[in-house]
């Protein structure tokens, strides 16, 4: 029996984490979404300004649940925390920016390299030092039961505590939900109908 | 046990494994220069397939292998509520649909085949393959499903050459894996499948074991190799540790070997830091092309091939010794009784993963 001990959700319009809604989108503000909430965080790291959306959600969320429960930043060795990751859409926001540099103008390896949905996987790894099991899966919409089975797995098989999330970006439309799962914690049992009630209808 | 078998390859060597595994030990490779392909038009070296369907020729590549694995197996576990189909790719149908470019196609294949569970895809950029055959694993072993059919296929497109190209990461000639003048990959496209299962009745032939596999990332980089070979060190590390296996019991590794220049030096660092120099290895690249998402399961595939054929495969385009480190490259093809075989991949993401095969 494992716990769900923290989640956030993201939308084009606020950010919740554990349900509590932390910050809304100033539509007023020259910065994208993402840039403003990168801001509210206490860290300094300028790759992010050249990180996708896809990447940029993930970086902020997962930086949102250190926060919340920093068991995540700091309780577990360098390879115990598993990454596990889907979306429905792939990498179609980045995909669709890289066919317009080749198609307009000439190619730009600078976006190439995102065109791929695990490149995030990378990027978190890189900037959390994670050097655990990775997998991105696409799927046709949010699956609580494959979560909750493809977690178990990993944390049956050397994994100590799962980083999961669903990460949907497609015509600059965010649907994003993380959530950190563990063998012990506080949080909610971490079957498909608690993580399906966490989800909503994201 | 999990068996593993059933393997299926689909690529410009043929349609069926033992053709492609044939024509292998002939020589050939599926790399030819193609007129007009690449970026401003320019004559590349591609592991192209002849004759693909027209109109979606990924959704037909994968109906095509199925329909061949089916005549390996007990046909009917298809339809059974204990099988779910793993599909690796990284561009799925994106010649056909940018915005949607697996789940049409998943759609056709549950229709047509009449399948219970959602397939899943999965989509880890090189290592997606191998991936897939663990998770497949991973799932039968836990005891969610009895049967994993994991199908890998990538195919060439202006979205993905252009990309390559416009990261000078393309060779001017047929690569050359591990080879002293590797300049770059050659992409190909190839649909390969197999079996992976908790029944050894299943199976038409016999089938091999599939062991414990892990993977890990690099932290290092997303589109670069670790200098170091860290992700590569700890997931084969891993893997030999949780099935006690030592570097005396491998047989033979299918190493990664895109042929570029930092991927190919990364693997050599990080065999020799598992101790695994002295083992005979190959990359099948120069077969068939880097085929990406299809790589981890074709290059599986193939390697199965060589056990049940007691032969090592020649790494294709290897003429001298490339890397810092020595590796034991196989070149020439020789005959040898295998029967622990190691496969890794590594790729874009930081990815590194890796999975171990024996003959039972």
């Amino acid at each position: 029996m494992s716990f769900i001990t923290s989640y956030c959700h993201l939308t084009n319009e606020s950010c919740l984490v554990n349900g509590q809604h932390i910050a809304g989108r100033d539509s007023e503000s020259t910065d994208s979404w993402l840039k403003q909430l990168y801001k509210k965080q206490e860290i300094v790291y300028p790759k992010f300004y050249k990180m996708d959306m896809l990447s940029q959600t993930g970086f902020i969320l997962t930086e949102l649940l250190k926060k919340a429960n920093p068991k995540l930043a700091n309780a577990y060795q360098d390879d115990e925390i598993a990454l596990l990751f889907a979306n429905r859409f792939s990498s179609v926001d980045s995909d669709v920016r890289f066919q317009r540099s080749y198609q307009q103008t000439s190619p730009s390896p600078a976006l190439f390299v995102y065109t791929l949905p695990n490149i995030v996987l990378g990027e978190l790894a890189i900037y959390n030092k994670w050097y655990g099991e990775n997998m991105f899966a696409v799927l046709p919409k949010f699956a609580a039961d494959f979560y909750v089975s493809y977690a178990e797995i990993l944390l049956s098989a050397g994994s100590e505590a799962s980083l999961c999330g669903w990460l949907d970006i497609a015509d600059e439309q965010i649907h994003a939900f993380l959530f950190f799962v563990e063998k012990e914690g506080e949080g909610l049992a971490f079957n498909s109908e608690n993580l399906q009630k966490l989800a909503g209808t994201i | 046990m999990i068996y593993i078998g059933a393997e299926e390859i689909i690529s410009p060597l043929g349609d069926r494994a033992e053709q492609n595994f044939q024509a292998m030990l002939d020589n050939q490779s599926g790399i030819s220069l193609v007129a007009e392909a690449g970026l401003n038009k320019l004559p590349v070296n591609l592991s192209k397939i002849a004759d693909l369907d027209f109109q979606n020729p990924f959704e037909s590549l994968l109906e095509q292998i199925l329909i061949s694995l089916l005549k390996k197996i007990d046909a009917d576990i298809i339809r059974s509520d204990r099988t779910i189909l793993l599909i690796s790719s990284t561009k799925g149908a994106i010649e056909n649909d940018i915005s949607d470019q697996f789940g049409k196609s998943v759609r056709f294949l549950t229709d047509r085949f009449l399948l219970v569970n959602q397939p899943v895809v999965i989509s880890n950029a090189c290592i997606s393959g191998v991936v897939a055959i663990n998770a497949g694993a991973n799932f039968v072993r836990a005891g969610l499903y009895d049967h994993a059919i994991v199908i890998g296929c990538d195919l060439i497109s202006e979205f993905v050459l252009t990309g390559f190209q416009s990261l000078f990461a393309v060779s001017e000639k047929p690569c050359q894996p591990f080879d002293s003048e590797r300049n770059g990959i050659t992409l190909g496209e190839a649909c390969s499948a197999v079996l992976v299962s908790n029944s050894r009745s299943v199976f038409r032939d016999m089938p091999l074991g599939l062991l414990k596999g892990t993977s890990a990332n690099d932290a290092n980089h997303i589109s670069g190799p670790s200098r170091t070979g860290e992700g590569l060190f700890r997931t084969v590390r891993k893997t030999m540790q949780v099935n006690g296996i030592s570097d005396q019991d491998i047989d033979f590794i299918s190493a990664h070997g895109t042929a570029t220049v930092y991927n190919d030096e990364m693997e050599s660092i990080a065999f020799d830091r598992l101790n695994l120099t002295h083992v005979p290895l190959n990359s099948l690249k120069g077969y068939f092309g880097h085929t990406l998402g299809a790589a981890g399961v074709i290059e599986t595939a193939v390697s199965m091939q060589m056990i049940r054929n007691n032969v090592l495969l020649k790494s294709l385009g290897f003429k001298q010794k490339g890397t810092s480190v020595a590796l034991n490259i196989i070149e020439e093809n020789i005959p040898a009784e295998v029967k622990t075989i190691l496969k890794t991949a590594s790729g874009f993401g930081g990815g590194n993963a890796s999975l171990i095969i024996q003959k039972l």
